[in-house]
């Protein structure tokens, strides 16, 4: 199954760049002590992962229907997520109000969401050949 | 004559339904039949449908670009880049080992069904 297309290589440096200013603005707003207004950075960057998501995603099927159910792209952005989070907090980028417990938390929890999604996808693809789903091949 | 014509009207609306669902299975088929035909680059493809089909068949580029990448995808079509007349390349789609198998094994399996005497008849 093709695993890296356009779109999804479009969506890795678009997730990459949006973690990155998030995570540098939300160090700089706690050190700031604006801990209210995190809550609305911190929305709004979820808000702009799920458009970029839903925007490169859509393109991506309408190119090539792989039928994955969404784990191509779950999986790049819990790596995008935590591997900036983890490196962020190793380089000492972060306020002194971050910790790196919550980050290894963030990964452990959202990592087990995301093996089950995985295994919803080792299901889904005996439905699929060469990862387009059968009945979409011939349509 | 009121009747009559209300009875083709309801033809015409039950045979444009049948159509459209009969069409959607048939495009593949087509698009096979034009690259056993010899390797085409897309607007020939399309060009192959409509004409063969004499009309009743219609595709546009973008949904024969998609078909064909899928087609691509799982081996049975495969292309090759050849110079275009002024613009950029063009991929001239052909039918792999796969692909001309699995026609063959279809058209024996579906459409040959067709050519017995029995369905001949009837069909006439």
């Amino acid at each position: 199954m093709k695993v890296f297309t356009k779109n999804l290589i479009y969506f890795i440096i678009s997730m990459t760049i949006l973690t990155v200013i998030f995570r540098y603005t939300l160090s700089s707003m706690l050190d700031a002590k604006l801990f209210w207004e995190v809550w609305i950075m911190a929305t709004a960057y979820g808000l702009g992962a799920f458009f970029l998501g839903w925007y490169f995603g859509k393109k991506d099927g309408n190119d090539l229907p792989l039928y994955d159910i969404g784990f191509r792209f779950h999986f790049a952005t819990y790596l995008i997520c935590n591997v900036i989070g983890e490196l962020w907090l190793l380089s000492d980028f972060h306020s002194k109000y971050e910790n790196i417990f919550t980050v290894h938390l963030t990964a452990l929890i959202w990592g087990a969401f995301l093996a089950i999604h995985f295994i919803f996808f080792l299901i889904s693809r005996k439905k699929a050949i060469n990862g387009i789903k059968k009945t979409e091949i011939f349509e | 004559m009121r009747t009559s014509m209300k009875q083709t009207n309801k033809t015409q609306e039950l045979l444009s339904a049948w159509e459209d669902t009969y069409k959607k299975g048939q495009l593949t088929l087509w698009i096979f039949l034009a690259l056993k035909d010899g390797k085409k680059y897309v607007d020939e493809i399309r060009e192959f449908v409509q004409e063969q089909s004499e009309e009743t068949m219609s595709c546009e580029s973008q949904s024969l670009y998609r078909n064909l990448r899928k087609y691509q995808h799982v081996g049975v079509v495969d292309f090759e880049t050849r110079e275009g007349n002024k613009g950029p390349d063009r991929k001239y789609y052909y039918l792999t080992d796969v692909g001309s198998e699995l026609l063959e094994t279809f058209i024996k399996r579906n459409i040959n069904l067709f050519f017995n005497d029995r369905i001949q008849k009837l069909i006439k």
